[in-house]
């Protein structure tokens, strides 16, 4: 945008005018000590919880300890400029960040402040970053289902709009891959992605904006950063920045999608921060709230009625729900989920995917382990279809499971038996799906119907992805109606189920694989 | 600073309440203040943080300086202080009684700084308008500071109402 000299003193012209000399009331303190981003203040007797306090030069700390003559504050940002005796004003404002639809399609800090120089963000809604969760009357139960197009997770464990589902596993077993390609996949359905990025590398976060936006799944995204080299609180932040944008869409009668990647760190940087605030250390030396931090944050993922919408636009939305879907990244070591932090959140959530790097190295990929992982709620919202071929498959790759140990003996074994083990094995092989690849509710369809037809079985093991990628093009090209007409109706009439039958059939002629 | 007040308050209670007791606050006041201006002088800093002056030594010593400003509860006082080691925080138990005293005789102390020295009317008006602002009867001292242009900023406790043009000058800063 080009500026020329006059406007700018205009705009500073209007601004002076406008500029209201009032006499300014606050309370004050002084510093007393500064030690690892914690500063102590004297003084500062109204401060309340939370709130922000304003230092020189336009720095911000947020009150998190209040003593009977200090107050402990931890600094969001820099701080190396502040020195002993500096003065610390009360601004009676609890932490805000800026909220609206201009926040699609960027790049934020904890605070909101755009970090992808793509300029200022035109927006002036803000909102506080901590918010009580919506009450037990503004509820609706779950519903509708997020598609995260990844056929292992739709069909076994699904997702409902307004569900917390937990992602949990170790480092390099592809949670990121399973949450980038929820967001890719809710390209065009209207649900707003919110990716919250905490501890991690910047390299790794520019990486994944690049991949979404190859994919074309940024411009419904908001990405919100609080990588590694940023300060604890602002790690700490985070979720609930990220939250709070998300809220804004809730509660306009949208729906959206959060990330938070991952609340492990999370809850890491909660830990140094109350450490160095010198409040006692519990098990894993985690401070006694942390439990609270995580559930007050997944509480506030939820759906809420069409009367709490109407109510909260004042009448603007009549008649939709809205709602924002919770998916937490919990990263757990060496495959425990019995330490503190993963099973706080496997506890709050309503289910979880459990990821295991065996199964990631053996090429399972994504490397879910249907026999743990689950999902309290998104049954209820599953699609007709999915939902009647689904329960076939979760069933096949449980008999797989209870008879996989005596896979290698294959010649010795009954009919019956081997014949489950040969299913169970080429269902395994139908649940691999690559990375950005995420399906329609159709192309599951196809695939599922196929394995529970049985089409598979005749079929090498080797040979069934194969298969699967040709029938997937044959569909695609030959049947676009059927496809189209499932896409729509979610249905699993006898009309449908014909259809895909005979579809599957006349492919198989061909034998084009 | 923090920690030094948190330790100093048991022992300004306690001396507040027997002052209220035997109605003396102001003797106890002056004697604080005196025990206070003692501690802050460099050369008896040195001597109270040396570990080879006894305690006895250092009893006599602050007697001999204080003599006649202290009664028998005032000797007892000093002893206390050195049997426990806390000497040091005389400035802060002095400051705190003339809290908890301001607070008991229902005034507050605000402090207003000027760009230019105040006339009597106007402190007057000052401590009307004030005493509106805050419920409670005021004890203004003043101080000029050239660096607020113009205006003033008053001070009571940790409140502080800035009416100064440097402060209005940041606001405006800020806006911009």
């Amino acid at each position: 945008m080009q500026l020329n000299p006059s406007e700018i003193s205009d705009l500073i012209k209007k601004k002076i005018e406008n500029f209201d000399v009032s006499v300014e009331a606050h309370t004050e303190g002084t510093v007393v000590s500064i030690t690892d981003g914690i500063i102590t203040v004297h003084g500062l007797s109204e401060a309340m919880q939370g709130e922000m306090l304003e230092f020189p030069d336009n720095t911000f700390g947020m009150a998190l300890n209040l003593e009977r003559d200090s107050v402990g504050v931890v600094m969001l940002g820099a701080y190396q400029h502040i020195t002993e005796g500096d003065t610390v004003k009360c601004t009676g404002k609890i932490l805000e960040v800026p909220v609206g639809e201009a926040l699609l399609g960027r790049v934020v800090d904890s605070l909101g402040n755009p970090i992808d120089g793509k300029g200022a963000i035109a927006t002036t809604e803000t909102a506080p970053v901590e918010k009580i969760a919506p009450g037990v009357i503004a509820r609706q139960s779950v519903d509708q289902p997020v598609q995260l197009g990844l056929k292992s997770i739709d069909s076994m464990i699904p997702v409902g709009r307004g569900q917390r589902e937990l992602i949990i596993g170790d480092r390099q077993t592809g949670k990121t891959a399973i949450a980038v390609d929820a967001i890719i996949n809710q390209k065009n359905t209207g649900v707003k992605c919110i990716y919250v990025a905490i501890g991690q590398k910047r390299s790794s976060i520019a990486n994944l904006v690049r991949k979404l936006e190859e994919h074309d799944a940024l411009a419904h995204t908001i990405i919100v950063v609080a990588s590694a080299s940023e300060s604890a609180a602002l790690q700490f932040i985070a979720p609930y920045s990220g939250c709070s944008m998300g809220e804004f869409f809730r509660d306009k009668g949208e729906d959206a999608l959060i990330i938070y990647d991952d609340l492990t760190k999370q809850a890491w940087a909660y830990r140094q921060m109350s450490l160095l605030l010198r409040r006692p250390p519990g098990r894993e030396a985690y401070p006694g709230d942390v439990f609270y931090i995580h559930s007050r944050l997944l509480e506030r993922a939820s759906r809420i009625n069409v009367a709490e919408v109407e109510k909260l636009t004042k009448g603007k939305v009549k008649g939709k729900t809205g709602s924002l879907t919770a998916l937490p990244i919990i990263e757990t070591q060496g495959g425990d989920v019995s330490a503190f932090v993963p099973t706080n959140v496997i506890s709050i959530t309503d289910g979880q995917i459990f990821l295991e790097s065996d199964l990631f190295n053996s090429g399972i990929r994504p490397a879910v382990n249907a026999g743990l992982s689950v999902s309290r709620v998104g049954g209820a919202a599953q699609t007709k279809i999915i939902k009647k071929l689904g329960g076939g498959i979760r069933l096949d790759l449980a008999q797989y499971r209870e008879l996989a140990a005596f896979a290698q003996f294959a010649s010795d074994l009954d009919e019956s038996t081997r014949k489950q083990i040969e299913r169970g094995q080429r269902v395994t092989e139908l649940m691999k799906q690559d990375q950005y690849s995420p399906m329609s509710v159709a192309e599951m369809g196809v695939s599922l119907h196929a394995a529970n037809a049985g089409f598979l079985d005749d079929l090498d093991v080797a040979k069934v992805r194969d298969f699967e990628a040709a029938l997937q093009s044959y569909m695609k090209s030959e049947e676009a109606d059927l496809m189209q007409k499932i896409n729509d109706t979610g249905d699993y009439s006898d009309e449908i189920k014909k259809g895909i039958q005979s579809a599957i059939e006349t492919f198989i002629k061909t034998s084009s694989w | 600073m923090s920690e030094l007040s948190t330790l100093a308050r048991p022992y300004a209670e306690a001396v507040f309440k027997i002052a209220v007791e035997s109605k003396s606050t102001s003797d106890w006041s002056e004697t604080l203040e005196f025990l206070s201006a003692v501690m802050q002088d460099k050369e008896m800093t040195a001597i109270v943080a040396n570990p080879k002056v006894s305690q006895e030594q250092l009893t006599t010593l602050i007697l001999d300086i204080c003599q006649e400003q202290l009664n028998e509860q005032g000797v007892n006082f000093v002893k206390l202080l050195v049997q426990n080691d806390r000497l040091i925080l005389a400035p802060q138990i002095s400051e705190l009684f003339e809290a908890y005293k301001a607070e008991h005789e229902g005034y507050i102390d605000v402090e207003i700084t000027s760009a230019f020295a105040l006339t009597k009317d106007e402190q007057k008006k000052f401590a009307t308008t004030l005493k509106k602002q805050l419920g409670k009867d005021v004890l203004i001292t003043t101080s000029i500071d050239n660096a607020l242009i113009g205006g003033f900023i008053a001070k009571a406790g940790d409140k502080v109402i800035d009416g100064s043009v440097k402060g209005q000058l940041q606001q405006l800063a800020k806006k911009l």
